[in-house]
């Protein structure tokens, strides 16, 4: 992981690691992507908002190909995943995701849920798995929680969890599906901090987010999108702050 | 009463294992059957669906009794009379076959139900770990899917079980088929129907009961 002195400023310097040339993606007659073309630069924390069905979370899922996409290539590092002959097991090993209902494995207790993907893809050993997931949880503040069943957790607990869980892939790119859309509001503020954290810590971060507070603070570029286009893209002070696109203005206003 | 006992009773045990083995043998087909055309009617694939669909409308379409009569009669004169092959078919393996048949068409319905109970939330995190396909369904997606089949999974083996008795058409020696017989030796109806209808209760009473233990169990971290 690189160290938190990259800043958005010199992100031209550094190595592209997504590259999204005119995806377009579609559900039967329905355009959700019409034509997205962007680069993500290693360790750059890029924050997509807009509308509900603007595409966000789509596009998002098309980062790791859990959407299959309708047109257009994904390249992650250079390697197209929209290619039916790449391995797309080994590449989503470095993506990890952060989904907004969390989705911790329900038959498996928290410690298994962070174990199940290294031990089964031999990445390593139980005993090894076992420790780095005790660490994980350390550092999300769950270390308590090993033995608890998803259901007997709180909200942001969970979510802590599910980030713990990508984490012990070891992956250089996460991806935040709207991770604090389905918390109580008091619980928002301890999984925004964990994010805080791994944005601090250098890691490459796509997050699709109504948190605009966190947007301002910790993006290095904010996408908005609408209608299945990326409307407008900046830092935050730019996109935020001095919308210059009628429709970003009639959202930050309908939202701040 | 006591008459049926002493003198056909050993018959009747006799018959109830038969009965017995042939719900087993039959149960464990279905199970194999009903995984397989299950998993293929959720799989991601046009020609997997379709076939599995088909199998399911069919056997599920047809009467057992006639699918029994079908196999047990109908196949053989189609290889032996028909094709001018030779086979020749035992009670006991048309019997299996239709039980496997017809209770595998159900099972698959109740595994398909059961795998598209889970929320595909889990699938998505499991792959989103790079977790292949299979390696997602059997760590993380089966095992909460067999917890909500285990009911109609139980309740489709008592259907089954049942359902033997419907393969006394066939000459089967289970347990109606034997107790047919005692009737007509003995004209004794209430005394041998009325034991014949015990034993099945017991048979399903017990199944269902360790069912239950076996549901709680699996009910942990719930």
């Amino acid at each position: 992981m690189l160290g938190a002195e990259h800043t958005g400023k010199d992100r031209k310097e550094r190595a592209v690691r997504i590259h999204v040339s005119h995806l377009k993606k579609n559900f039967g007659d329905l355009m959700v992507l019409k034509d997205i073309s962007t680069d993500i630069y290693e360790g750059e924390v890029v924050v997509i908002i807009g509308p509900s069905g603007s595409g966000k979370s789509t596009f998002l899922r098309c980062l790791n190909k859990l959407e299959e996409v309708s047109g257009g290539a994904v390249l992650i590092d250079g390697e197209d995943i929209t290619d039916r002959h790449a391995d797309i097991n080994k590449m989503r090993e470095r993506i990890g995701m952060v989904f907004q209902h969390f989705n911790l494995f329900n038959n498996m207790d928290v410690l298994h849920n962070l174990m199940l993907a290294p031990v089964e893809l031999g990445k390593q050993s139980k005993g090894e798995a076992s420790r780095s997931a005790m660490e994980m949880l350390a550092r999300v503040g769950l270390a308590d929680k090993a033995n608890a069943y998803p259901s007997q957790l709180s909200g942001g607990q969970k979510q802590r969890v599910a980030i713990a869980r990508a984490l012990c892939m070891k992956p250089d790119i996460m991806l935040f599906d709207e991770p604090t859309s389905a918390l109580d509001p008091e619980m928002v503020g301890e999984v925004l901090q964990v994010m805080k954290q791994l944005a601090a810590d250098g890691m490459t971060m796509v997050i699709v987010t109504h948190e605009m507070g966190f947007a301002r603070e910790v993006s290095d570029r904010v996408m908005f999108m609408d209608g299945g286009y990326i409307v407008e893209e900046g830092t935050p002070q730019e996109v935020i702050l001095n919308p210059k696109e009628p429709r970003t203005i009639d959202f930050l206003n309908k939202v701040l | 009463m006591a008459l049926i006992v002493t003198r056909y009773g050993a018959l009747l045990l006799r018959a109830m294992g038969q009965t017995l083995l042939l719900a087993l043998l039959g149960l464990f087909f279905a199970c194999i059957l009903g995984m397989i055309f299950g998993l293929m009617s959720v799989l991601q694939n046009k020609v997997c669906n379709i076939i599995a669909l088909i199998f399911v409308d069919v056997i599920r379409g047809v009467p057992m009794i006639v699918l029994a009569y079908f196999i047990y009669f109908g196949f053989p004169y189609l290889v032996n009379n028909i094709l001018h092959g030779s086979i020749t078919l035992t009670a006991l393996q048309a019997g299996t076959v239709c039980l496997a048949l017809n209770c595998g068409a159900y099972m698959a319905e109740i595994i398909r139900a059961g795998i598209q109970s889970v929320d595909k939330g889990q699938m998505e995190a499991a792959r989103s770990l790079g977790l292949p396909y299979w390696k997602s369904m059997q760590k993380v997606v089966l095992p909460q899917a067999i917890r909500t089949m285990i009911p109609s999974i139980i309740n489709q083996f008592i259907i089954t079980l049942k359902d033997t008795s419907i393969l006394s058409v066939i000459g089967f020696p289970e347990l109606v088929n034997t107790a047919k017989n005692v009737v007509a030796n003995t004209f004794m109806s209430f005394q041998t129907w009325g034991i014949v209808a015990v034993m099945y209760l017991i048979i399903i009473l017990a199944l269902s009961k360790s069912a239950k233990v076996l549901e709680r169990r699996l009910n942990v971290g719930r």
